[in-house]
């Protein structure tokens, strides 16, 4: 923008000139704060790409002893020198798969809530109690799991276990005979409480910028609210949705400490959910303070990975929102 | 905005089908609610009871007993650590997270560069904190600097800034631009502008999205996990020798067999919750004052 | 310039951060935590020492270290030693990465690994040792009798069930139905490394696992993370079984197996066992030795040694008096005495000897 500049007064005589608005020294701090804002947009560039380079680099002994093993096999014994982490990967997807089929639906009726059912009044305190539950941290989720939720769930199991032994479909999930209270399942239950409060958040405005008069329509034409959702609301906000559950997704995968506590630790690929496992993120959080060497490599290898598959996902979900965002007009 | 339909009245023929699906819609909706508020509930209500018979001021200032089976004892130095590791995070990623939501708005216009840099701070919100953790270790812990506070500040840092950006960029956004234009009438600069006029004007809701960012950062483990070490005595300086916080403490002691340390985790928990939610509350005030009028 | 209330609304929860930090830091240690092993604390006769020693390593030694540390806290003011429980690789590292200033470990170092230490050569100071204990959670059985190939065949998943008439066939009688679940550690531990030495050594045809701190074990089992996270898996699940030292197994509340050593005799996880294996054994040049599968009458044939590595030169006079110090107390009369209290036994006394010997050989350098 152009700065205005008024010509300055003619001076008295004697009297020594004031610094013009045209002087050379707003410009030269002008310039600066420019170069000072612009070197610390930049710092997000030059962090991610240092994560990048340096763990790469620091992975990279693991990635040329394993090649192509490293994610296809599902072998990790790291006393022999062996890091396959295929067992990983099928846990961090798994909990991630459950976290979202038991999350979306409760956050996409939750939204719902919000934007359709619930009177102005009520709506404030039922934001509140989401941003509670979006502000505990990761750590006490893993502590009330693992000392309060773990043991009944583990009952739980057995008695589920025994009730489907005889299903086809359900005994692999849900059955297997062995249980336990620290297992795939309570791990992926408590990612999905950890994720409502994100894909609530988004869904909502996704939800709160239908326009009124398409709702209104559906409701003159004698829909009840329940048509009128399914008709008006969800159409509309299909891609939005899709691009909060992918964020979700991403949430989900990356979170650690909750899953590294509740998840029980055991390198296996089982159908079995009510046994345990283990996630990527998992094992670093678990093993990486006792680690050397490759195994060391290999554990930060695990978090490029990670790293990796993170960002494709969170690339995806914001090419989706940033699509939506535009068919919207802007809301998200 | 609710708006009812007719079910009933004039006009209304609504079969019993439709209507018992409407009502059970209606249900789920609700029940949907239920089912994310009751286990938030039931995890305040343990955390509570079970912290409540540890927390008090004794057990903040306590020392962390060196002997992990003793009952009792405090968690002084976690406060103490948690604080200032936020606290030290907090200076490094504010400025500079401020400062780049700042060129992204007010410089990034038609800037391609802003666009890219906007971009990837969404990406870098969606990095998982182990990786952060995992970062500052190979690049800060073993090159040299070994276990430090500062060392898990580096990290919490690398956390809020794509936070602390993103909710600084949209807040500045708000600023109408004609305030902007007024203050460039008058003979302003650009950097006068931005710092006299669009950052006051947006001051509560950055200030307000630090704070969330806080908050967060405050509850976070897996960055401080292989970078802060460990110490059972408080270490106010967090450039030299290791460091503790609650939440790398309530991990460690999560597993313990011991109901001594149980006690001491369960009374952390309920520290750190209360921590969070100070700052959250805070942040909730803070932005409430946008709707109260700041346009001048 | 920025308007006060703006200023103010920015700097007042830095300021309360700041202030609270320099408030906590600043009050003194009011009330001590109730300690049960405090006893042994050393008078304050002590030439005075002061700085910080890091360590970190073997969970083995851990409880003991910490009642060491917190005793040799009380005497000398101005001292401050911390030690973080990661297993015995971690400690290794840390030490070759001259991240910490000694490692706990209850094994000694290959041969690959010491080029590796950035500090130069180490030394092995042995401090205490003591069994590991075999425990299980069977609420129907007590006093379990356990020989080596029964114990191979359990941890490798050979047996499954603890009905099975292997493990009846050791003595045992009255075992129910129940699926086995085998816990063992998640992490680089040097108790899996002495607990899979023994099995090797008392029976090379059932155990075929090798020995190692990190060992493949079967898919179907539990991992916990430090002895803790072993002694608290097998806690919370009914029909486990895995591989606790001592002094942890006790403070759980767990049970554990009489072992069949290589002598025959059923002898029960205790001090006295242990220090029966550990004086039947040879002690090497650098202090090291191997009390496994000792085959000695009275000997609990899986009692594992445990020492504290450093270096032998350090860049720091203060570090070097301080650490001095240390070794100086647990290998002194107290510090050994301190063992019995935590459930620990103490060194055989001409070992101890040595070891204090010893201590003098790290200097300044």
């Amino acid at each position: 923008m152009a700065t205005v500049t008024a010509p300055p007064p003619p001076a008295p005589a004697g009297a020594s000139r004031p610094p013009g608005l045209g002087s050379r020294r707003p410009a030269r701090a002008d310039q600066a704060f420019r170069l000072l804002s612009l070197a610390s947009g930049l710092l997000v560039l030059v962090v991610l790409a240092l994560i990048a380079i340096a763990s790469t680099g620091r992975a990279l002994p693991a990635f040329r002893h394993e090649g192509l093993s490293f994610i296809f096999s599902r072998d990790w014994n790291p006393g022999a020198d062996k890091f396959g982490a295929l067992a990983f990967i099928y846990g961090t997807m798994v909990t991630s798969v459950i976290a979202i089929v038991l999350g979306v639906p409760v956050s996409i009726g939750i939204a719902l809530v919000l934007t359709e059912l619930a009177p102005r009044r009520i709506r404030t305190p039922i934001v509140y109690v989401l941003d509670l539950l979006a502000a505990v941290p990761s750590v006490v989720f893993g502590l009330w799991g693992l000392a309060v939720l773990a043991p009944k769930l583990d009952h739980r199991y057995g008695q589920v276990n025994d009730v489907v032994r005889h299903i086809p479909v359900l005994n692999t999930l849900f059955g297997g005979g062995e249980h336990n209270g620290t297992s795939i399942f309570t791990a992926g239950l408590i990612l999905a409480l950890m994720i409502i409060p994100i894909v609530t958040s988004l869904t909502r405005e996704v939800f709160a910028t239908v326009p009124i008069a398409q709702k209104e329509a559906a409701l003159a034409l004698g829909a009840t609210r329940w048509e009128m959702i399914r008709g008006s609301v969800l159409p509309f906000g299909r891609s939005g949705v899709v691009g909060a559950v992918m964020l979700g997704l991403g949430r989900a995968m990356g979170e650690t400490i909750a899953v590294a506590l509740l998840i029980g630790s055991n390198a296996q690929i089982t159908g079995h959910l009510f046994r345990s496992g283990d996630s990527m993120a998992a094992v670093i959080a678990n093993q990486f303070n006792e680690s050397t060497g490759l195994f060391q490599a290999a554990l930060v290898g695990l978090g490029v990975l990670l790293f990796g598959i993170t960002i494709v996902v969170n690339l995806a979900a914001r090419a989706v929102l940033n699509r939506s965002e535009r068919r919207l007009g802007g809301a998200l | 905005m609710t708006i009812t339909g007719r079910l009933s009245g004039p006009g209304a023929s609504i079969s019993p089908a439709r209507r018992l699906r409407n009502g059970l819609a209606t249900t789920l909706m609700w029940l949907s609610l239920a089912i994310a508020v009751i286990p938030l509930g039931f995890l305040v209500y343990y955390v509570v009871s079970k912290g409540a018979k540890l927390f008090g001021w004794g057990f903040l200032t306590r020392p962390i007993p060196i002997f992990q089976r003793t009952f009792g004892g405090g968690m002084g130095p976690a406060v103490v650590g948690t604080l200032l590791i936020t606290g030290m995070a907090t200076l490094i990623s504010v400025p500079l997270g401020v400062l780049g939501a700042v060129y992204i708005v007010e410089y990034g216009a038609d800037n391609r560069l802003a666009r890219v840099i906007r971009f990837l701070g969404d990406v870098m919100a969606g990095v998982p904190s182990i990786v952060m953790g995992l970062f500052i270790y190979t690049i800060w812990v073993i090159r040299g600097h070994g276990f430090t506070g500062f060392a898990g500040s580096l990290a919490l840092a690398c956390l809020m800034l794509p936070i602390v950006i993103r909710s600084s960029e949209s807040m500045l956004r708000l600023v109408p631009t004609e305030l902007r234009e007024a203050s460039f009438a008058l003979g302003s600069s650009k950097s006068r502008t931005v710092l006299t006029v669009v950052l006051p004007t947006a001051a509560a809701g950055i200030v307000s999205g630090c704070l969330l960012a806080v908050a967060r950062a405050a509850g976070e483990t897996a960055p401080l996990l292989f970078t802060i070490g460990i110490t059972s005595k408080v270490n106010s300086n967090l450039f030299k020798g290791t460091n503790t916080a609650l939440s790398t403490q309530i991990f460690g002691n999560a597993n313990q067999p011991y109901p001594g340390a149980i006690q001491r985790a369960w009374a952390a928990a309920l520290t750190l919750l209360l921590i969070v939610l100070v700052f959250s509350i805070l942040a909730r005030l803070v932005s409430s004052r946008l709707t109260t009028g700041t346009r001048r | 310039m920025l308007r006060s209330s703006t200023l103010l609304r920015i700097a007042a929860p830095v300021l309360v951060v700041t202030t609270l930090g320099a408030a906590c830091s600043s009050s003194k240690s009011s009330t001590p935590a109730t300690t049960p092993a405090s006893s042994a604390a050393p008078t304050r006769t002590s030439a005075p020492v002061s700085g910080t020693l890091n360590g970190s390593g073997s969970t083995f030694q851990q409880a003991y270290d910490q009642v060491a540390i917190q005793n040799f806290d009380q005497a000398h003011s101005g001292v401050t030693i911390n030690y973080q429980g990661k297993g015995s690789g971690g400690g290794q590292t840390d030490l070759s990465n001259q991240v910490v200033d000694f490692a706990g470990s209850d094994v000694a170092e290959t041969a690959a690994q010491l080029p590796a230490n950035k500090g130069g050569a180490i030394l092995y100071f042995p401090t205490i040792l003591g069994p590991i204990t075999v425990s299980y959670n069977v609420s129907s059985v007590k006093g379990l009798k356990l020989s080596a190939p029964t114990i191979a065949k359990i941890f490798s998943r050979k047996i499954t069930n603890w009905n099975d008439p292997a493990i009846a066939a050791d003595g045992n009688a009255g075992l129910p139905s129940l699926p086995i679940t085998v816990v063992h550690r998640s992490d680089a531990s040097g108790t899996t490394a002495n607990f899979t030495a023994y099995l090797k050594a008392a029976d090379p045809t059932d155990w075929t696992l090798g020995s190692s701190k990190t060992v493949n074990w079967a898919a179907d089992t539990e991992a916990g993370n430090g002895n803790t996270g072993v002694a608290n898996d097998i806690k919370a699940k009914s029909g486990a079984i895995g591989y606790v030292d001592f002094s942890d197994a006790k403070a759980t509340g767990l049970s554990w197996a009489m072992v069949k050593n290589a002598a025959g005799d059923f002898v029960n996880a205790g001090l006295a066992g242990a220090s029966a294996a550990a004086a039947d054994a040879t002690v090497t040049a650098n202090l090291t030795y191997n009390p496994i599968n000792a085959s000695g009458a009275q000997d609990y044939p899986i009692t594992s040694p445990t020492y504290i590595i450093t270096y032998a030169k350090y860049a720091d006079a203060g570090k070097v008096a301080l650490l001095q110090a240390f070794l100086k107390y647990i290998l002194g009369p107290q510090g050994q005495g301190a063992a019995q209290g935590v459930d620990f036994a103490g060194l055989p006394p001409t070992l101890d000897q040595k070891a204090l010997t010893q201590v003098d050989q790290i200097t300044v350098g």
